[in-house]
């Protein structure tokens, strides 16, 4: 055997370090010890029988929900229908509300990222075929992307209504740029020499397409999921001010325990859209090195 | 249409020809001036030159990859093995798959380009790491894959545009004498683009020396030395006299 032939050593697994940990449990502590000190210190935070209104202190974050105990069961939590007669403790009404709109909120964010991860993809791929489409369409992808969701939405609803599709559709609208962005600059990154090797075996557009630019754009196409999936997460709760009938989703429900001066449900919401925002971040990150992580190197920071 | 660069036709005993080519790119860089010259059947033919000269442009051109702007270049491309300067592998394909790339953009049907690219990896020594993708792959193993790629299709000529310049000396003098082996066995038409006048005298039966840019021939040097060519040839004073001229020849054509 010829030294030329021995593999490189594939680098080591980083090994544990404390700091990883250490560091991250110290931000959490202080981040709680701050929580505790702007609930306490806040103006006009406790009613004078002493119940919290805006923020509740850690420990007294659930006060106002209530999962045991509740009549009714799953059926009431899913789709808030009453057992006949029975007293329902407020708190269940509350956590039943928070339920019902995590669910409209999840299935808005990922049907609407679904579709601009479709859309967007094919966009992508039609403009690195006809170099005129990309520069027709690319200034008004950039307006599209400024354009503050607040500001979009009445117009969706007012177009076609205050139904479910008008609440993916703004989800696509504020998710589809990062994904047309990174598509299509991952398809024009193959490099001179692989577009040289394809003129070589004298392939077509579409050849080079599947088995060149297509798989040389993946890991910037999954770097894009991660994005959009955040602001698909931000753009469901966000245009979810705006409708008021119906399920209605976290967005909604936030603004009515607000008008309440409920701040313990208020904050388990938006706890709840932080979380739902890293699950779908977490999960493509793992889908990414599920799809790529065999060939591609994916840095220990993007999870 | 067929452009007139790209004219296919192959005559007995010429494996490429260049008659006249000029090259000026589009942003007015003369890279290529009135080059005329054969690669027959058998020959192994390098061109050294300064960098920047042109050089690549002639193999660019042989290959398909680039037209001449005036004169033509005539060439069987229904099967020709190139080696680029990088191992340009697709990183998300394995060794195997890899190697098998250009007999499946060709069409080949899948056992056949299976039993192929099989037999080039063991060819260049590589058996055993098929499923290995390029990044678990050292530099001299990623090229000894891309000679194994151009093998595939059994190709009547090679174009060999600085393949081992990225490697160490060591591995580029091994790979320099497996490849000469394979040529020895073989009896292909090569193409070889190189700047060092050391590694052009040892692989070639010809030398063609390129002046800086717009690239001319300023001279062309037989290499009588017979193969299977011995590593010690390398400090024969036969050797370093023709390595002597030839890199004389380089430096009149640079001043």
């Amino acid at each position: 055997m010829t030294d030329d032939l021995e593999p490189p050593q594939p680098r080591s697994t980083p090994r544990f370090e404390w700091s990883s940990v250490i560091g991250p449990a110290i931000v959490g502590l202080l981040f709680i010890g701050a929580w505790y000190l702007l609930a306490y210190n806040l103006d006009n935070n406790f009613t004078p029988s002493g119940k919290p209104v805006i923020v509740p202190p850690p420990h007294r974050l659930f006060e106002d929900t209530q999962l045991r105990d509740c009549p009714g069961g799953l059926d009431f939590m899913l789709h808030g229908t009453l057992p006949k007669g029975s007293p329902v403790p407020p708190g269940c009404v509350v956590t039943s509300k928070i339920v019902q709109a995590t669910i409209t909120t999840v299935k808005t964010a990922v049907v609407g990222l679904l579709l601009a991860i479709f859309a967007g993809m094919a966009l992508a791929v039609m403009m690195s075929f006809a170099k005129w489409l990309e520069r027709a369409l690319w200034p008004y992808l950039i307006a599209l992307q400024a354009i503050p969701i607040v500001a979009i939405t009445p117009l969706v609803i007012r177009t076609i209504g205050a139904n479910f599709s008008a609440r993916v559709l703004t989800t696509v609208i504020i998710s589809i740029f990062p994904i047309v962005k990174n598509t299509l600059f991952g398809l024009q990154s193959a490099d001179q020499n692989q577009h040289d090797l394809f003129t070589l075996g004298r392939s077509g557009r579409l050849t080079r397409l599947l088995k060149l630019q297509l798989p040389n754009a993946l890991p910037a196409v999954f770097a894009g999921f991660q994005i959009s999936a955040g602001l698909a997460v931000i753009g469901a709760v966000v245009a979810d001010f705006f409708f008021s009938r119906g399920t209605t989703g976290l967005g909604r429900v936030i603004v009515d325990f607000f008008l309440n001066n409920q701040g313990g449900p208020m904050m388990i919401c938006a706890i709840i859209t932080s979380v739902l925002g890293i699950s779908i971040f977490v999960s493509f990150g793992m889908l990414s090195r599920l799809a790529v992580g065999k060939w591609y190197v994916v840095s220990t920071h993007s999870i | 249409m067929q452009d007139k660069g790209l004219t296919t036709q192959s005559s007995d005993t010429t494996a490429l020809r260049f008659d006249r080519v000029s090259k000026v790119f589009p942003d007015g860089t003369h890279a290529v001036d009135d080059v005329s010259f054969e690669v027959a059947h058998g020959e192994f033919v390098t061109i050294v030159g300064p960098s920047g000269c042109g050089k690549s442009t002639l193999a660019r051109i042989a290959g398909g990859l680039d037209t001449p702007t005036e004169g033509e270049c005539r060439v069987d491309r229904s099967s020709i093995g190139y080696v680029f300067q990088d191992a340009t592998l697709l990183p998300w394909r394995t060794l195997q798959r890899n190697v098998e790339l250009i007999a499946e953009l060709k069409g080949l049907d899948r056992a056949e380009r299976h039993r192929r690219a099989s037999a080039a990896i063991a060819t260049v020594g590589l058996d055993g790491h098929q499923a290995k993708y390029p990044r678990q792959l050292s530099g001299g193993m990623k090229m000894r894959a891309s000679v194994a790629r151009s093998l595939v299709l059994e190709p009547e000529l090679f174009l060999f545009d600085e393949p081992f310049g990225a490697l160490d000396e060591i591995t580029r003098e091994r790979l320099d004498d497996e490849l000469l082996a394979l040529f020895a066995e073989r009896h292909f038409a090569a193409l070889f683009i190189t700047h060092s006048i050391a590694e052009a005298v040892y692989m070639s039966t010809r030398v063609i020396v390129m002046s800086a840019r717009p690239g001319r021939i300023t001279g062309d040097f037989p290499v009588p030395f017979s193969y299977p060519r011995d590593p010690d040839l390398r400090f024969d004073p036969a050797f370093a006299s023709l390595c002597g001229e030839v890199s004389h020849c380089l430096r009149a054509s640079h001043s």
